[in-house]
């Protein structure tokens, strides 16, 4: 057999009947009918079925055929024909035809799977295999397994699909894609960096890429005006289900440009790569400020799906004799809430006091949770009574109640926690009563950020990174209450209430720079150090500038609809940010940390051997989970010490024995019963009497993060 | 506080002679009693479970615990008719005897029976220390359901009683298979109906390693007492183990290795108070798990974290050390009836007035102003260790000296039966034992024993 010859089979059609081919593939599904064997075989490019008939191949074949097993990697020679009428499988594309096979050659053998990799079923109408039970550890551990099967394989292509539509666009825009180094130095991006060590220069290192900012701005005065990569970025954050330690963006900076210009390229760029998964939003893409967000959504990224406005009603309540909405409002407070149209047959009385006002409003950050029903031409609830009737009528006409409405309200004496927890309890109702149609795709320019942010300390700090350009360049850097009025020229691209990426128009002006810096509280010492080499490239004739970036994994898991970015990065680290299948990250020997010159980092100043004295009870205490006071070190050092001692000891009087861990003989036990019972302190519920802390009859313990 | 008990039974006994049974039967729920222990006053200690009673093993770590449900030997001796007077204070866990009070309730009687955790001699000691028979039954007869302990492998509930008698009916009632402890092995209990001793027929082999490391006084007292025992017409045969030494080397690590496993499950989240602040799950367990330990135990623990994590080669090298160990006293058993063993220093030390007044030959039996015997006194300086006694575990080494002669029970499974000193028989404490499920003839010896005690020589 020659692979030259060799033929994909899921591109093979009824116009390829009666030719003979050479397919090669793996063995996806096999059917032995005493003597007829049928096989699904799986290319890259889908699957057809081929047959072993003793009509039709050799007694030797039809006998090696018989020994095949799953993911055998094999080639065939077989002649295409039609199946016979009422054998044809739509299941696949191939379905109305199959391959007699002549001759059979097995590449490879294949150990007996960790999960099933076929997809499809042999047989029309019969369940196909899934991935979705299999743990998604044990899918990691065996990702070339994983990737095999037809819908990773598809979402790596469509993967590669829209990387290549998005290279194609910007080429044709007259965009250059450059890349920036992988080591280089700590960037201002507020994640932490992860540190690699440099062996020529100890105790120095380099930093990963936390965004290839400041180098695609130098590209800019380095007069390359349009600019973009796709770049490997990393960040050392805390875990989270949908981030990943390293992650690719699409990076885009231009000169000569101004925000329309960016929102027309990016657009474009956007709704060509939607389409891709068949998805075509519609252009222009709408607009938001910040401020119109929050107020409407209580999120600076709504999820545009669904309705469900916030409304202010504040000047409803300024002469109320509801006790709890003056106190807020004496206090300065806002009251804003929502309209559920419709929804008060599935919002019941105890569903909204019991669950949303005392657990869910409360978990969000609010204080309480004031509720209302629309029936019969009047409002009810709990508190109805404590409103006059001129309240109750203002309120229907805000927000135009009709019945079988249902309004929820939050006050509290801090706008940011109203906005904030009616924004939250806003995705929440929206999910729990299906508001949000499946198949929308709403994206959303945020603009108008606020530039600043105030500190603790009673400064400000940048809301973005100290770059951006402001809306206004006659601000003075001292007044901080004018520098928390101040807007950026920051956007967000958000689609379905996710974040798909960001950019601004960057300072070009090094006034304006120092302008910003002085705001920001940076002595010229600390800027220099910083930024030095940075500031200096915009001493020499700097363009006006600016650009964006794209979260890729984000966007390509929202085009393909996958439940996570794992489903679209072919080897991703795990929620606990470990990759299953090298096991990294991993310990390393101590002669590599000795190369680096890590031995001893931090710990110059102690004496010899003090050290890994310390770090042991530290390790110990650390690995066993207990603390230990400082007080106690002195008892526990001591006890170490006799534990080597006894180690000593052990090691010379062992002898030969067999390890005994029981005195007793060994007896298997098997519980009685084969019908799951639950346990009787579980049922009553005296299994959480003892406990510590209890919530909705589980025990509650701290948070595994932060 | 209570300087005794730990908790008293709410419920008073009724009717003659103790038996709650009323006040069991409607109390608790439980099945009339079948009175075979009817009128037994029982102590236990605060690890073990009796449901509706604090149990919190003597340790931060279960502080204001209350048992859900009853042990599985607690069970057995309710549904014998036995009446559970209350718990004693006990030390952490029941691991060594400082701190608590076992012994007391039955010394002075406010209890028949103790129950008592033996991890490494405690049953031994604290009856040597009372002047009360105790049994450490072998290794797998008793249930453990129910009992909080920290060396798995190791740990008994033994039995304290004035009367042989009493602590042979008890075995029978709580020795046995329970589908709620899978570690019991399938093994017939022992034969716990009385037998005769003949004395002429029994030889008693005494193990020359294991008077080794005795002070000088107790070195003495030991061999009057086998004086004494010969003069009753036993055969004594001296016998040798040279690596007796190294009991207390496989006992501290392999019990301090299962002591670090069995105490994780402290970790304030179904029992155990819970320390505040903790940012995170981490922060929880590091706090809430500082706060369970004592100093004491929790070295231990530390100690076996080490063993586990930094040096498991010891923790198998000790191990094979045990299966020798075993394989070795297999053996000696195997050439004699019993083993005689020192009966541990019953020195009164701590002990309230009273306790060991009949010891003969003075040395360590005085009661010293600071409640500490001088131990290795005149004529044997340096030669006994200088660890601390009752009521001062200040170190795991001064633990481990303490049970130095009880503690290779608890390594190879045993059954030990302590009896205290008979003035008139001019014997000081002596334990003995014999295999594995030589519980009921140890009891007949021990039997025997005070039988002639009584009559003097």
């Amino acid at each position: 057999m020659r692979f030259s010859e060799r033929v994909f089979c899921g591109r093979l059609t009824s116009d390829d009947v009666g030719r003979r081919v050479l397919l090669a593939g793996w063995v996806d599904a096999f059917r032995d009918h005493g003597g007829l064997i049928f096989v699904h075989l799986r290319d890259r490019s889908g699957i057809v079925q081929i047959v072993f008939s003793p009509e039709t191949a050799s007694c030797e074949v039809c006998q090696r055929a018989a020994s095949l097993r799953s993911e055998y990697c094999v080639a065939v020679k077989g002649e295409v024909r039609n199946r016979l009428p009422g054998t044809e499988n739509p299941g696949i594309e191939t379905g109305t035809i199959e391959v007699m096979t002549t001759e059979l050659i097995v590449l490879s053998e294949s150990d007996t799977l960790p999960f099933a990799v076929s997809e499809k079923a042999m047989v029309a109408g019969a369940a196909s295999g899934e991935a979705d039970h299999v743990s998604e550890d044990l899918r990691l551990q065996y990702r070339y397994l994983d990737i095999r099967r037809p819908s990773m394989r598809d979402n790596l292509t469509s993967r590669h699909r829209i990387f290549q539509t998005v290279r194609q666009f910007l080429d044709s825009r007259g965009f250059v894609e450059i890349e920036t180094p992988a080591l280089t130095m700590s960037t201002p991006e507020g994640a932490r960096d992860y540190l690699v060590p440099s062996r020529l220069h100890p105790r120095s290192f380099y930093a990963l890429p936390q965004s290839p900012q400041l180098f695609k701005q130098l590209l800019m005065i380095g007069g390359i005006e349009r600019y973009f990569q796709l770049a490997r970025c990393f960040r050392d954050e805390d875990l989270r289900p949908n981030r990943q330690p390293e992650f690719t963006q699409l990076d885009i900076e231009a000169s000569f440009i101004d925000e329309e210009s960016l929102y027309e390229l990016t657009e474009e760029l956007v709704v060509k790569m939607f389409a891709v998964g068949g998805i075509s939003p519609a252009r222009p893409f709408p607009r938001m400020t910040y401020a119109q967000a929050m107020d409407t959504t209580g999120s600076d990224r709504p999820d545009l799906r669904f309705g469900l406005r916030l409304v202010d009603v504040t000047d409803v309540f300024t002469e109320t004799g509801y006790a709890i909405f003056r106190q807020v409002l004496e206090q300065g407070g806002r009251i804003k809430g929502l309209n559920l149209k419709g929804q008060s047959d599935r919002l019941s009385k105890n569903v909204l006091q019991n669950e949303y006002a005392k657990e869910i409003a409360p978990s969000f950050g609010a204080k309480g949770m004031t509720w209302m029903r629309a029936g019969n031409g009047r409002l009810e609830s709990n508190i109805v009574q404590f409103f006059s009737s001129r309240e109750l009528d203002r309120l229907r006409s805000r927000f135009a109640v009709d019945d079988g409405d249902v309004l929820i309200m939050v006050a509290d004496p801090s706008p940011e926690v109203v906005t904030s927890a009616l924004g939250q309890l806003r995705l929440h109702l929206a999910k729990r009563l299906d508001l949000i149609p499946d198949d929308a795709f709403c994206p959303v320019w945020i603009t108008d950020f606020p530039l600043f942010e105030p500190t603790e300390q009673g400064g400000v700090t940048s809301s973005h990174h100290p770059f951006t350009a402001p809306d206004r360049t006659d601000f003075d850097p001292a007044d901080v209450e004018e520098l928390l009025t101040l807007r950026s020229r920051a956007y967000d691209l958000v689609v379905n209430g996710e974040e798909l990426g960001g950019g601004s128009i960057r300072i070009s002006d090094r006034g304006l720079q120092r302008k910003i810096f002085t705001a920001l509280g940076l002595t010229d010492e600390e800027v220099n150090e910083r930024f030095g080499f940075f500031l200096r490239a915009f001493d020499f004739g700097p363009p006006p500038h600016g650009g964006l970036a794209l979260g890729m994994d984000r966007t390509v898991s929202m085009i393909l609809r996958t439940p996570s970015i794992r489903e679209v990065i072919a080897f991703p680290k795990n929620r606990s940010a470990v990759c299953p299948l090298t096991g990294a990250p991993t310990p390393v020997k101590r002669e590599q940390l000795a190369e680096l010159g890590l031995l001893d980092l931090g710990s110059r100043e102690v004496l010899p051997g003090a050290a890994e004295k310390e770090d042991r009870i530290d390790r110990l205490s650390w690995l066993s989970r207990i603390g230990i006071a400082a007080e106690e070190r002195a008892v526990m050092a001591e006890t170490l010490k006799q534990a080597e001692e006894l180690a000593l000891i052990a090691a010379g009087s062992a002898g030969e024995d067999e390890p005994m861990y029981t005195v007793v003989p060994l007896a298997n036990r098997m519980r009685p019963g084969t019908v799951e019972r639950r346990c009787e302190l579980s049922r009553t519920g005296d299994l959480l009497k003892n406990a510590p802390s209890v919530k909705n009859g589980y025990f509650k313990v701290a948070g595994i993060l932060e | 506080m209570d300087p005794i008990f730990f908790h008293r039974n709410p419920e008073t006994a009724t009717g003659h002679g103790h038996a709650a049974v009323q006040g069991h039967a409607t109390g608790h729920g439980h099945a009339p009693d079948d009175g075979r222990l009817r009128g037994l006053k029982v102590a236990v200690q605060p690890g073990v479970a009796v449901k509706g009673w604090p149990t919190d093993a003597g340790s931060h770590a279960l502080a204001g615990y209350v048992s859900l449900e009853d042990a599985t030997v607690v069970q057995r001796l309710r549904g014998a008719g036995a009446y559970l007077c209350g718990s004693i204070h006990a030390a952490e866990f029941g691991f060594g005897l400082a701190g608590g009070r076992t012994g007391e309730a039955v010394r002075q009687a406010f209890a028949d029976i103790e129950l008592v955790l033996d991890s490494i001699g405690e049953s031994r000691v604290a009856a040597a220390r009372a002047g009360v028979c105790g049994l450490k039954p072998s290794y797998g007869l008793v249930s453990r359901f129910g009992l909080i302990g920290l060396i798995p492998s190791m740990e008994c509930c033994a039995v304290l009683s004035r009367s042989l008698d009493d602590i042979r009916e008890t075995l029978r009632i709580i020795t046995g298979q329970d589908g709620l402890d899978f570690s019991l092995p399938d093994e017939e209990a022992p034969d716990f109906s009385s037998m005769a001793i003949d004395p002429g027929k029994i030889t008693i082999g005494v193990i020359d390693e294991a008077q080794d490391a005795l002070p000088a006084t107790e070195g003495e007292e030991f061999r009057a007492s086998l004086e004494a025992l010969r003069r009753r017409g036993f055969t004594l045969q001296e016998m040798s183990l040279p690596d007796f030494s190294l009991f207390s080397l496989v006992h501290r690590i392999v019990g301090s290795v299962e002591a670090s496993s069995a105490a994780g499950r402290y970790d304030s989240v179904r029992y155990g108070p819970r320390a505040p602040g903790a940012k995170n799950w981490n922060e929880m367990y590091l706090l809430s798990r500082a706060a369970a330990f004592g100093p004491f135990v929790k070295s231990y623990l530390i100690q076996g974290a080490f063993f586990q994590f930094e040096r498991y080669g010891a923790f198998e090298d000790a191990c094979r050390i045990r299966a020798r160990l075993v394989r070795e006293m297999r053996r000696l058993t195997s050439q004699v009836d019993f083993l005689a063993f020192p009966g541990i220093d019953g020195g009164a030390a701590g002990v309230p007035s009273g306790g060991m007044a009949g010891v003969p030959s003075g040395g360590a039996s005085g009661d010293t102003a600071a409640g500490v015997p001088a131990k290795g006194g005149p004529g044997s300086p340096g030669e006994a260790p200088s660890a601390p006694r009752y009521g001062a575990q200040a170190s795991l080494r001064g633990v481990y000296a303490e049970f130095a002669s009880t503690l290779f029970a608890n390594v190879t499974g045993q059954p030990v039966l302590y009896l205290p000193s008979s003035p008139g028989g001019g014997r000081a404490g002596i334990q003995l034992t014999g295999p594995r499920l030589a519980d009921g003839r140890l009891l007949a010896l021990g039997e025997s024993l005070l039988e002639t005690d009584r009559k003097g020589d």
